[in-house]
C-alpha cells in the first residue's frame, strides 16, 4: 500500500473507533440527563441509583470517545497538511468552533457533573448534564457541517489557488448536512437505546436482585430505540435526494453499494423489530417477563454500531477519490515529504493503542453492567482530607 | 484581528502549561509522593477534577490553531510528525490510566498507575522537544541532543509545579501556599511565553484572512464569558475540602 494509502487507512481505523463511542455518547447523554432530571424532581431514589448506574457507563464510554477523539483533532494537520493549506480557511472555522464552543465547555462540564456530586447543589449539578448533553450535540453539529463540506464545499471560491470563505450561513444549510444530522442523531438514540436494553435484558435474564430498576431501564431503552429507529430510517431515505443531486454515482463502487445495502437492512431489521415486537410487548411489560427473549435483546446490541460503521463508510468511501469534493484530491492533499516509515509507525501506535484501549473500554462497560446498580463508583463517597494528612513539608 | 487571535492562541498556551503542566507534574512525581494506595489515591483525587478542565485548553488551542492559522497547522504539525505522535500517544496512555485506575479490579491498578505516570513523563517530554524544535525553526529531527534536554528541563519544571500544586490542595487547617502555587504556575507558563515571543510575528503574517477570522470572533466572542465562567466554577467547587473518588 503506498504512503496514501496507509495514511487513509489510519484516518479510517482511529475515525472508526472514534465514533463507536461518540454515537453512544450521543445516545445517552440524554437519557441520562432526563433521569438525573427526574431524580432531581421526585427525590426518588430509584431515579437516583439509575442515574448513577447509567451515568457511570456513559463515563467509561465517554474516555474512549476523548481518546479516540485527540487524535482525530490532530490528524487532519500531521497527514492530510494539503487540506489546510487548500481548504483550511473555510474548513478550519468549524472545527475551532467545535473546540472552542462545544469540545472546551462538554469536557468542563462533564467533570464538574462526575466530580460534583455532595458538592453542587441539586439543580445546578443537574444543569451540569444539560450543558454536557447540550455540548455534545453542538460538537456533533460543528462536525457534521465540516464533514459536509467535504462533501459538497458550499459557501466558498477558489482565489489564487486556495479557498476563501464566502458565506458562512451556507455552511449550516448544506444539503448534505440537513438529512444527515438527524440521521446520525438518530443513530446515537438508536445505540443508546439497545445498549440500554442489552444490559438490562441480562440482569433480567440472570433473575439479579433489580428487577424493578431494569423493568424500567428495559422500557426506557426500548423506547428510545423507537425514537431512534423512526429518525434514522426517515432521514436516512431522505439522504438519498440531496446525495443523488450533488454526488452523483456514489454509491456505485464495491464498499459503499455493499456497505449501504448492509446498513439499511440492519435498519429495516430493527425498525420491524422495535416498532412491531418489542413496543408492543412493553404491555403489562410482557418483554421483561418472557426470560426467553432476553438473550435475543443481548445479541442485538451490536447491530446499531455495525450499521454505524457501514454509514461512514458508505459516505467516506463513496467521497473518493476527492478530499474536498470536486476540487482537492486524496492524493493531493497527502503531507509532502510523508514517509511510509512515519505513517506505518504512527499508524501501529495510535491503531495499537487505541483498539487495545478499546477492548478494555469494553470490558470495563461490561463489567459496569455485570456488576449492577449496587457497586457504583460515579457518586460515591468522597476521601476525607484530614483522614491520613500529608503535612506540606513531607512532599 | 490577527493580534487578537494571536493573543488568544498565547493564552491558551500559556494557561494549558500552567494548568495542565500540575497535572503532568504530578502523574510524574506519583510513584515518589504516593508511597501507599491511600496516598496515590489522595494524590490522583486532587488533581482528578481538574484535568479534564485543564487538558482542554490544548484541545482549544489546536483549534485555534486550525481556524486562524490554518497554514501553520499543516506546516508544523506536519513538521514536527514523530514529536506529536508522541505526544499523543503519552496523552493518551497518561488519560487511560486517569479514567481507568480505579475501574478495573485491584490487581490492574499498578499497571494504570504506570500508565499514568508513564504518559506523564511522556508529555513533558514531548512538549520540551516541540518547544525546542519551534525555537530552532522547525529541524528535519527534532529528536536530539537539545530536544531531550529541554524535555527534561520541563519535566523537572513541572513536577515542582504539581509539588507545589499537590502542598497546596492537600493540606488541612488553614490554608498557605497559594502563593507558591501562583508562582509555580507562572513558572511553568514561561517556556511557552517565550516561544510565543519569538514566533509571533511569523504567525501573524500567516493568519487565516478576516473573512474566517470575523466567523470566528462573532462566534466565540459571545460565549467566551462562559468558558472562562466554567472554569472559575470548576476552581472554586474542587479547591478545597475533601477528596472526589471517582478517578
Ligand atoms: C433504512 C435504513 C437506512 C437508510 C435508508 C440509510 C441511508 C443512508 C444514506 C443514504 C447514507 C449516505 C449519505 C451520504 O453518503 O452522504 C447514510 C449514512 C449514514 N448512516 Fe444510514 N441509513 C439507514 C440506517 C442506518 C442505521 C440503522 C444507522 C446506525 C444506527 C445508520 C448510520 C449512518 C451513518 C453514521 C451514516 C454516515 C453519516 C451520514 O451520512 O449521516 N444508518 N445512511
Amino acid at each position: 500500500m503506498d504512503v496514501a494509502g496507509l495514511a487513509r487507512l489510519q484516518f479510517a481505523v482511529t475515525g472508526s473507533l472514534h465514533f463507536l463511542f461518540v454515537v453512544l455518547t450521543l445516545g445517552l447523554a440524554p437519557l441520562v440527563a432526563i433521569m438525573h432530571t427526574r431524580y432531581a424532581i421526585t427525590g426518588n431514589p430509584l431515579l437516583e441509583r439509575m442515574t448513577r448506574f447509567w451515568g457511570q457507563i456513559y463515563v467509561i464510554n465517554y474516555a474512549l470517545g476523548i481518546l479516540t477523539g485527540l487524535v482525530m483533532e490532530f490528524q487532519f494537520g500531521l497527514s492530510w497538511s494539503g487540506l489546510s493549506h487548500y481548504a483550511g480557511d473555510v474548513f478550519g472555522a468549524p472545527l475551532a468552533l467545535e473546540t472552542l464552543l462545544a469540545f472546551f465547555l462538554e469536557s468542563t462540564f462533564l467533570g464538574l457533573w462526575i466530580f460534583g456530586w455532595h458538592r453542587l447543589p441539586r439543580r445546578l449539578h443537574v444543569a451540569c448534564i444539560w450543558l454536557v448533553t447540550l455540548t455534545a450535540y453542538t460538537s456533533a453539529l460543528f462536525i457534521m457541517v465540516a464533514n459536509s463540506f467535504l462533501q459538497h464545499p458550499v459557501g466558498a471560491a477558489e482565489e489564487g489557488g486556495r479557498l476563501v470563505l464566502r458565506d458562512f450561513g451556507a455552511l449550516f444549510t448544506n444539503p448534505t448536512l440537513v438529512f444527515a444530522l438527524p440521521h446520525v442523531l438518530g443513530a446515537g438514540l438508536l445505540a443508546g437505546g439497545f445498549v440500554v436494553m442489552g444490559a438490562s435484558a441480562y440482569h433480567l435474564f440472570r433473575r439479579t436482585q433489580e428487577r424493578e430498576f431494569f423493568t424500567r431501564s428495559l422500557r426506557i431503552g426500548v423506547l428510545t430505540a423507537l425514537a431512534g429507529s423512526l429518525i434514522t430510517v426517515a432521514f436516512g431515505y431522505a439522504q438519498f435526494g440531496p446525495v443523488g443531486d450533488v454526488q452523483p454515482g456514489k454509491f456505485e463502487g464495491l464498499i459503499p453499494g455493499v456497505s449501504l445495502g448492509l446498513m439499511i437492512l440492519i435498519g429495516e431489521l430493527i425498525q420491524f423489530t422495535v416498532m412491531l415486537v418489542l413496543a408492543p410487548l412493553l404491555i403489562r411489560d410482557l418483554l421483561a417477563r418472557w426470560h426467553w427473549l432476553h438473550p435475543f435483546l443481548m445479541a442485538m446490541t451490536p447491530l446499531p454500531f455495525a450499521a454505524a460503521i457501514f454509514g461512514w463508510l458508505v459516505r467516506e468511501v463513496g467521497r473518493q477519490p476527492w478530499l474536498v469534493y470536486g476540487k482537492l484530491s486524496v492524493a493531493d492533499a497527502l503531507t509532502p515529504g510523508l514517509t511510509r516509515a512515519d505513517v506505518i509507525a504512527s499508524f501501529a501506535g495510535f491503531a495499537g493503542v487505541l483498539g487495545l484501549l478499546a477492548v478494555v473500554d469494553y470490558a470495563l462497560i461490561a463489567r459496569a453492567v455485570r456488576r449492577g446498580p449496587g457497586q457504583v463508583a460515579l457518586g460515591g463517597a468522597d476521601l476525607p482530607l484530614a483522614a491520613e494528612p500529608v503535612p506540606a513539608h513531607s512532599l | 484581528m490577527e493580534i487578537f487571535w494571536l493573543l488568544t492562541f498565547a493564552v491558551l498556551l500559556a494557561g494549558y502549561f500552567a494548568l495542565e503542566g500540575f497535572d503532568i507534574g504530578l502523574g510524574v512525581l506519583l510513584p515518589v509522593l504516593g508511597r501507599s494506595p491511600a496516598a496515590r489515591d489522595r494524590l490522583v483525587g486532587a488533581m482528578a477534577p481538574f484535568v479534564l478542565a485543564n487538558e482542554v485548553w490544548l484541545v482549544a488551542l489546536a483549534g485555534v490553531l486550525f481556524g486562524a492559522f490554518p497554514v501553520l497547522e499543516g506546516r508544523a504539525l506536519s513538521r514536527l510528525y514523530p514529536l506529536v505522535v508522541a505526544l499523543l500517544l503519552a496523552w493518551i496512555v497518561r488519560d487511560a490510566g486517569l479514567w481507568f485506575r480505579r475501574r478495573a479490579g485491584a490487581s490492574w491498578r499498578p499497571v494504570w498507575e504506570g500508565a499514568l505516570t508513564v504518559g506523564s513523563a511522556g508529555l513533558a517530554l514531548a512538549w520540551g522537544a516541540i518547544l525546542m524544535a519551534v525555537v530552532r525553526g522547525l529541524p528535519a529531527s527534532p529528536f536530539d541532543l537539545p530536544g531531550l534536554a529541554a524535555g527534561a528541563a520541563l519535566l523537572a519544571l513541572l513536577a515542582w509545579h504539581g509539588r507545589t500544586f499537590a502542598a497546596w490542595r492537600l493540606q488541612d487547617g488553614p490554608r498557605r501556599g497559594g502563593r507558591a502555587l501562583l508562582l509555580s504556575a507562572c513558572a511553568a507558563a514561561v517556556p511557552a511565553a517565550v516561544v510565543m515571543v519569538i514566533v509571533a510575528g511569523h504567525m501573524l503574517a500567516n493568519a487565516a484572512p478576516d473573512q474566517t477570522l470575523t466567523v470566528l470572533s462573532v462566534m466565540v466572542v459571545p460565549v467566551a464569558p462562559i468558558l472562562v465562567g466554567a472554569q472559575v466554577w470548576v476552581w472554586r467547587t474542587f479547591s478545597k475540602g475533601a477528596l472526589p473518588t471517582f478517578f
